[in-house]
């Protein structure tokens, strides 16, 4: 288990950590939320020993992360890069080794990599004769090539093509279930639902949420109502209290109610309206919890 | 893995992208080439010692051809004779450039010396006086006086020099100038490539990967040492290919302080480059991008670039100066003084062991500074960083 307390970390007049705690367990995908200039990367640098914090510890699986521990993770920074000139197998190679693996196994894992990515073809090219897409591929592998019990990647969907994302969330899914720690940050609150099982909430240096997503959405006092009832133009509404109206949409009408409703009291009011052509009773999606979390 | 391990594949990453790069093999084709043709061309085109030759028509006094030797001698000249069956034949010889002068006996009349034209006028008067004296000679010969008491009365006087001619000199005096002048270039060649190599790790970004699993100051110590690696191979094959091509050639016989010298340049090819590609490799952390690498390695380079004409016009001329003593003990000026001075075996034993022992002082102090600085100043990015913020951001 990946266990970050109480994180805090300033750059001058810049907070950029104030007190961060969360834990990400390991064969789980892990969303790592949070508008720009949250605390997100700084987390990261932190966990990799690339910035010092000026309080709290990073742990792993009970031990406090230090460079030996570190080889066993895999990284994919935020801003890509790797050695434009080497070849694409030296360079993933080298990578391996600097993780410490022997120069035989290196070699070995290198191949069954550039394999899995659909690289196998282009072992000896340099890198910056690749595509943007492959060279992508090609920092993701640097990132798993010595089969890492965590990996921590920064933004990975971000640049790439659905095809891309496809493969980028298969082989995520893949590695969790093989029992590595995924944590890895994004934007795409849509993709991140999809794909993820959690997720930590980063806000002005603080978690403001974390948990599993279904649990935190389960949690929300807030759900949505979608009523569609024919012919009815959202009329059976009118009058009615303990209900906030969304959107009107022709007959379709979005409500805001609370979790305790009282669902079967609406459903009549529906039915007496017309027949009832969608009736769905929803938590609130990452999006809203996460536009909850980081304002409040 | 040990942090050794670590260092060992920087370095070994360095020796081979670098080794095998079009840059590296054209650099060291091309120093070859000019060692190379420095040494065969005048060979080939015909050096200075090669003697001139003076061809003999008709017969000349007895007297001549020990004059001729002795004076050619004395006069630090070296002539070879020839016998030329007639004049029209040396003429044609001339013309030719087979010979660099004709001399006609005639019974008839006076001697004639042909040249092709009014030129070299020591082997002229060489030429000169020994037909005047051996006439002279002959015809005292003839009055009977003794010949021997004669040739000595007519003999030149004896040359003493204060300074004994010493032939290794000028080869140790050639050495030592070479030996700067490729010091200076290996030095700075490989410096400038850590600087680079530097700023392109940094610019293309890969620096975060490799620093998630290697300190900063392994990987400045990895690439120093990688690239310095290369710069010796480089070295070797240099100093091999100018040994072995002037011997071979005869170009110059390798004075007993041969071994010495070489070992000093390879020493300080060490230390000198260990020092300037230190603080070049610190400095290139400081830019973000290629363009300000020079603006930020400039004054490393106005510093070597003074030591070097330091050592080239003041330790040269003075080796055993005050200057030269002094600046022996300056590590950023002593790479390039030491190695010089001891070419010219003018340096005492203990002066290079203390200049070494600053030298690696120095090396040591710059590491622990610069290690600090470069990992304040590698992973920052946007504009030029300044040397106390970088400082002050690796205690981050």
């Amino acid at each position: 288990m990946l266990e970050i307390s109480d994180l805090a970390k300033r750059y001058g007049p810049v907070v950029a950590l104030d007190g961060a705690s969360f834990t990400a367990r390991p064969g789980r995908l892990v969303g790592f939320l949070g508008p720009n200039g949250a605390g997100k990367t700084t987390t990261m640098r932190c966990i990799f020993g690339l910035a010092r914090p000026d309080r709290g510890t990073t742990h792993w699986m009970g031990a406090e992360i230090d460079r030996l521990t570190r080889l066993r993770f895999g990284y994919m920074p935020e801003q890509r890069g790797l050695y434009p000139r080497m070849r694409v197998a030296e360079q993933l190679s080298y990578f391996a080794q600097h993780h410490g693996m022997s120069g035989r196994d290196a070699d070995a894992a290198t191949m069954r990599w550039l394999e899995r990515l659909g690289l196998a073809d282009r072992a000896k090219a340099k890198l910056e004769e690749l595509s943007h897409g492959n060279q992508q591929r090609v920092q993701l592998g640097a990132a798993l090539v010595h089969d890492p019990e965590l990996l921590v990647l920064d933004e990975p969907f971000s640049g790439l093509d659905p095809i891309g994302i496809a493969t980028m969330s298969e082989i995520l899914h893949e590695r969790a279930a093989a029992g590595v720690g995924v944590l890895f940050s994004s934007h795409q609150l849509d993709l991140v639902e999809d794909i993820c099982e959690d997720v930590v909430i980063i806000a002005r240096g603080r978690i403001v949420a974390q948990g599993a997503i279904d649990e935190l959405r389960a949690a929300s006092e807030r759900r949505h109502l979608d009523v569609e009832v024919e012919g009815s133009g959202g009329a059976w509404l009118d009058g009615r209290t303990g209900v906030t109206v969304l959107e009107r949409k022709g007959d379709l009408v979005r409500l805001l109610v609370g979790a305790d409703a009282d669902l079967s009291g609406l459903l009549s009011a529906a039915s007496a309206a017309g027949p009832v052509r969608r009736f769905s009773f929803q938590p609130p999606a990452l999006s809203e919890l996460f536009m909850e979390a980081v304002q409040s | 893995m040990s942090r050794w391990r670590a260092i060992w594949l920087v370095a070994r990453r360095e020796l081979l992208e670098r080794g095998r790069s079009r840059a590296f093999l054209l650099s060291l084709g091309l120093t070859v080439a000019f060692i190379l043709a420095g040494i065969l061309l005048p060979t080939l085109l015909g050096g200075p010692d090669k003697p001139a030759k003076l061809g003999i028509v008709g017969t000349p006094p007895a007297s001549f051809a020990p004059l001729l030797a002795q004076t050619a001698e004395r006069a630090g000249v070296k002539i070879s004779t020839e016998l030329v069956q007639d004049e029209a034949t040396g003429e044609t010889m001339l013309r030719d450039k087979n010979l660099d002068g004709a001399l006609v006996f005639d019974a008839a009349g006076p001697p004639t010396y042909v040249v092709r034209e009014r030129g070299n006028d020591a082997i002229g008067q060489v030429v000169n006086g020994s037909v005047q004296l051996s006439g002279v000679l002959e015809l005292v010969g003839q009055a009977g006086i003794d010949q021997a008491a004669l040739a000595a009365a007519g003999a030149p006087p004896v040359l003493r020099e204060l300074t004994p001619s010493d032939p290794n000199r000028d080869t140790a005096f050639l050495f030592a100038n070479v030996g700067v002048i490729l010091l200076f270039i290996s030095i700075f060649t490989f410096g400038t490539w850590v600087l680079t190599g530097v700023v392109e790790e940094k610019q293309s970004r890969v620096v975060e990967v490799v620093l998630s699993t290697v300190a900063a100051r392994d990987l400045l110590m990895g690439k120093v040492l990688g690239i310095g690696l290369l710069g010796l191979v480089q070295l070797i094959v240099m100093v091999s290919v100018g040994l072995i091509a002037g011997t071979a050639t005869g170009r110059f016989s390798l004075p007993p302080t041969t071994f010495s010298a070489v070992v000093q340049l390879f020493l300080w090819f060490g230390l000198g480059y260990a020092f300037y590609s230190t603080a070049l490799g610190v400095l290139g952390a400081l830019a973000s991008r290629m363009e300000e690498a020079s603006n930020a390695s400039a004054p490393v380079s106005i510093l070597a670039s003074l030591a070097y004409v330091f050592a080239l016009l003041v330790a040269t001329d003075d080796p055993a100066g005050t200057a030269a003593r002094i600046a022996t003990f300056i590590p950023p000026v002593s790479p390039m003084v030491v190695p010089l001075r001891a070419a010219l075996g003018a340096i005492e034993p203990w002066e290079i062991v203390l200049s070494v022992a600053l030298m690696l002082a120095s090396i040591w102090l710059l590491f622990v500074v610069g290690a600090r600085v470069y990992s304040g100043a590698v992973l920052s990015s946007g504009g030029r960083i300044r040397l106390r913020d970088a400082w002050r951001a690796s205690r981050n």
